[in-house]
């Protein structure tokens, strides 16, 4: 959603004079470059436990980060008020930096987006502000979403239910007279559900979220997180670990994302390049894997989780194709690592809150469809393993081994899907992987579950990804 | 103790604040209120092969409501605490848990269970007057002074990267309630961290990582941090296949806390009430070896992690997590206590500690991972955990794993990419013994362990 001007300098009490007074002060010891961040977030939450909505709350954090760059360099400091002597004194925390780096910075090429933030481009209009709804707006849908998963499957025994939402007000300036301003929202609708079957317990758990208003909170979401929450209960229950070790995986459509974010994703992160840390950091024009592969990070699909009309430096959202044909095109760039590297920043500098300077992050990442359908990929499998629910991914950045957590999938016999399996970590090398993909379907899936990127900072993410077979990947499993 | 003026600390004017923001709530019908004040501030200089990348200054104030009204309950936050703004929050709050469904079982903790001996904030020890000290330039000074990128030699490797980070802090917890508590906690903290990339001949890159942390500065190890970062790096230069199999296991005591973490979680009131615990039904009973036990000491006065209360202001104890084997406590609040008819305890572990242990009940003080090595003889030494997770309801776990095969009771050579798997239950049981080296620094203190029979993937 976008407000008038008007309403974020009068929010913030702070207008373009103030800012400009400020960028004076944090730029006072030689800095190049300095911005300011506003922001106003209230979270509320609400929370289903033993058949009843019987807690909940809201939460306000407010405040201002000054940041000032000279070269790569960072300084940044931040006040939980808008008054000009707090913001003042921020700022010369800031400016630290400049007093710390010895010798002038080297001229870097900088790009300004000045275009004015326009209500008609919104990726996000929220059509029902979260803001203007009592609580109690909001139980009958969590007491509905209980009953559902409850009628779908008689062995549930316990069932959490959450409602989590956000909605932002920020306003940004920096030095080179760009102003930026919206209100961005994000919900988030969570469950967590115990069932009980001849003394066995189990647990489920399913979660969806969208950059929208009070608007996503329809039937047919309620009907998809009970649906998705008590399915293949019978197999969850019958489900055993595989025998571990290295074989074909086969990542089914959606939430197999996390492959990408995790084996690729941070990798393709310029500041992890700038600094030499990253196992790409000299493949940019390279082939990096087959042809038929195309990943690409987005910002412009509405409503989505990691939507953004621009970033956290005020660079307008948009579509990078990293990865075209099997070609490393680009990485994920803020305005520091563009400025290194000399192009233009692709919208990727974000931050968890004003609290924290922005970094290059990724926002909806997923893989282009291929050409192979779905079935015929499984059944080229002689032996080996489907998957299709993860938690838990991370990176080490430096060699590129990452892992992630399957909660469920099934053993690959003879080209048939057979014996349902659970609770396996799988493990792999980042570039090994990407070329160890050997068949990519024609089913590409953004998935809505809440996914929630944790480097230094945490922020909402989106993948995504088609029917995709791995031929040599590490499963954990009995011996 | 006297203290020189250190900043940021809650001042009389921040406490009058919570109490009167307190009065707010009561005002508008709240029946009971506990009102939380938290005020930090934090330096983090980074350091990029030997030159100043980032400088961060961040200071947080904040008051926390929990707010019982009619039956009903709902928890509040916010940081803008001029007093005009706080009274129309309070009130909305207020309003907001009228909305919600009346809970008997939420209510604030019985008066005789609660901290009457942490008033000051300074009885855990954790306060360093040496913080007041701290400005830019001695920050910029120390953070370059322990960077080691200028004195590597890189032999038979090239250095890709290092970065480090120094960082100080100041913590300030203020707890007031309408039945009388008031507690505070105010605790300092130095930090240093360092990661090194290096690559091999072949363009194979391996990262190391080491940290320190203290409350006092004096007590910080400012040299090392670094070589030992780069030692870590280059020592897993050439790993070999290894197969997979079961064998022996030795944790690290750097890591050791990831397989604790799912015993604690196991325990806790919020996990059994929901029975997502794969310690349903467990309290008294012999669930793991005789001889083995977890403690909790949180009044290890200078300790890290050192807490006289928990966020409801019950007053922390020594407690027996597990002794001799037998499930000793479960972590219960006063709302699980509510909820599951059972006595509260405390909320959650402050500073777990896992007690030296090994079968034969002879275990050497000071015993750590190469001692553990030389008595298991062979099998792999488990230097750092990638990813995995355990599954709450059942204890099933997986995680990647890094570290080195041994032999002989002596590291061979590195492994990379295993993954270990089994339940938490069934893993504990082949525990052969408990070190006795916690880390410094840590807020459990958790040693290296020793385990038979685990099952690696590769």
């Amino acid at each position: 959603m976008i407000n008038t001007e008007s309403y974020y300098t009068e929010l913030f009490s702070t207008g373009r004079e103030e800012m400009e007074k400020l960028l004076a002060t944090a730029l006072e010891k030689g800095g190049d470059y300095a911005d300011l961040y506003f922001e106003n977030t209230s979270y509320r939450d609400l929370m289903l436990r033993d058949g009843a909505v019987s807690s909940g709350g809201f939460h306000v954090d407010f405040g201002v980060g000054i940041r000032v760059l000279k070269g790569e360099k960072t300084g940044y400091a931040y006040s939980e008020s808008t008054g000009m002597s707090a913001m003042t004194e921020a700022a010369r925390a800031a400016s630290a930096i400049s007093a710390g780096c010895a010798g002038e910075s080297e001229a870097r090429q900088t790009f300004a987006f000045h275009a004015k933030p326009s209500p008609l481009a919104d990726r996000y209009p929220m059509l029902q502000d979260w803001r203007g709804c009592q609580a109690d707006a909001f139980v009958p849908f969590l007491m509905k979403l209980e009953e559902t998963i409850r009628r779908r499957d008689h062995r549930v025994v316990k069932v959490l239910a959450m409602l989590s939402t956000s909605v932002s007000d920020v306003m940004m300036y920096n030095s080179h007279g760009e102003l930026k301003y919206e209100t961005r929202p994000m919900g988030v609708v969570a469950t967590s559900v115990v069932f009980s079957q001849n003394g066995r317990i189990k647990n489920n758990q399913c979660n969806r979220s969208f950059r929208m208003g009070a608007e996503m909170l329809s039937d047919a979401l309620l009907e998809e997180i009970a649906s998705r929450v008590t399915a293949n209960m019978d197999d969850r229950f019958a489900a055993s670990r595989p025998k571990g070790g290295t074989m074909p995986v086969v990542m089914g459509a959606g939430p197999s994302g996390i492959l990408l974010h995790e084996a690729m994703g941070h990798s393709f992160e310029a500041d992890f390049n700038r600094k030499g840390q990253s196992i790409f950091s000299e493949k940019m024009g390279q082939k990096i894997c087959a042809e038929n592969i195309t990943i690409v990070d987005d910002a412009t699909i509405r409503g989505n989780r990691g939507a953004l009309n621009f970033d956290d430096e005020g660079v307008p959202g948009q579509r990078t194709c990293m990865v075209e044909n099997g070609i490393l095109t680009s990485y994920l760039h803020d305005r520091v690592s563009a400025g290194w590297y000399g192009v233009r920043p692709t919208g990727n500098g974000r931050r968890e809150s004003f609290r924290y300077n922005p970094i290059p992050r990724m926002r909806a990442t997923y893989m282009e469809s291929g050409d192979s359908r779905p079935e015929d990929i499984i059944a080229s499998v002689k032996k080996g393993i489907y998957v299709d629910e993860f938690t838990n991914g991370q990176v080490k950045i430096g060699e590129g081994d990452f892992t992630f957590y399957v909660n469920n999938g099934y053993l690959i016999e003879d080209g048939k899907l057979t014996r349902p399996i659970t609770d396996i970590n799988i493990m792999g090398n980042g570039p090994q992987a990407l070329a160890d993909i050997v068949a990519v379907g024609n089913d590409s899936k953004v998935d809505n579950g809440a996914w929630t990127c944790g480097k230094c900072q945490s922020v909402p993410v989106m993948c995504g990804m088609p029917t995709v077979l791995v031929s040599n990947l590490t499963v954990g499993g009995d011996n | 103790m006297e203290h020189k003026d250190i900043p940021w600390r809650i001042s009389p004017e921040e406490l009058e604040l919570a109490r009167e923001s307190m009065r707010y709530c009561l005002e508008a019908g709240a029946s009971q209120v506990r009102v939380t004040l938290n005020k930090s501030m934090m330096d983090l200089f980074t350091i990029l092969n030997g030159e100043l990348d980032k400088v961060t200054h961040s200071g947080d104030r904040s008051l926390s409501f929990n707010i019982f009204a009619d039956g009903r309950y709902g928890a509040f936050s916010t940081n803008r605490l001029e007093a005009g703004q706080l009274r129309d929050f309070v009130a909305e709050a207020v309003r907001t848990v009228r909305m919600l469904a009346p809970d008997p079982c939420r209510r604030l903790p019985d008066p005789a269970r609660k901290a009457t001996d942490a008033s000051t904030g300074l009885e855990a020890g954790l306060l360093d007057s040496e913080y007041a000290d701290m400005d830019a330039a001695r920050r910029l000074d120390i953070a370059l002074k322990a960077s080691a990128f200028a004195s590597i030699r890189a032999e038979g490797y090239t250095l890709v990267s290092e970065e480090m980070e120094y960082s100080d802090s100041i913590y300030d917890n203020y707890v007031i309630d309408s039945d009388g508590l008031e507690c505070r906690h105010i605790e300092t903290s130095f930090e240093i961290g360092c990661e090194t990339t290096v690559q091999d001949s072949n363009g194979d890159r391996y990262s190391g990582y080491w940290w320190e942390s203290c409350p006092r500065f004096a007590e910080l190890p400012l040299e090392g941090c670094c070589t030992k970062a780069l030692e870590r790096a280059v020592a897993q230069m050439g790993p070999r296949g290894h197969e997979g199999g079961r064998c022996n296991m030795v944790v690290e005591n750097e890591v050791a806390s990831r397989l604790v973490n799912p015993l604690l979680k196991a325990l806790n009131g919020f996990a059994l009430q929901q029975q997502n615990s794969f310690l349903l039904d467990s309290l008294g009973k012999q669930l793991f070896p005789e001889g083995f036990s977890i403690v909790d000491r949180p009044r290890a006065v200078g300790k890290n992690g050192a807490r006289w209360f928990d966020s409801e202001g019950t007053a922390t104890r020594d407690m027996d997590i597990i002794r001799d084997g037998k499930v000793a406590t479960y972590f219960i609040n006063t709302y699980m206590s509510g909820k599951m008819e059972m006595e509260p305890t405390i909320e959650d572990s402050v500073r777990a500690s896992i007690l030296p242990y090994s079968r034969d009940g002879k275990t050497k003080p000071g015993t750590g991972a190469a001692e553990l090595m030389e008595m298991m003889g062979e099998g792999i030494l488990v230097t750092g955990f990638n990813g995995g997770n355990c599954n709450g309801a059942t204890g099933d776990f997986s995680f990647g794993i890094e570290g080195f095969a041994f032999s002989g009771g002596r590291p061979a050579y590195p492994v990379r990419g295993m993954v270990i798997t089994g339940n938490m239950m069934e893993l504990w049981n082949s525990l052969a013994a408990a070190g006795d080296d916690p880390r410094p620094g840590m807020n459990k203190s958790i040693p290296s362990l020793a385990f038979e029979n685990v099952d690696f993937s590769a």
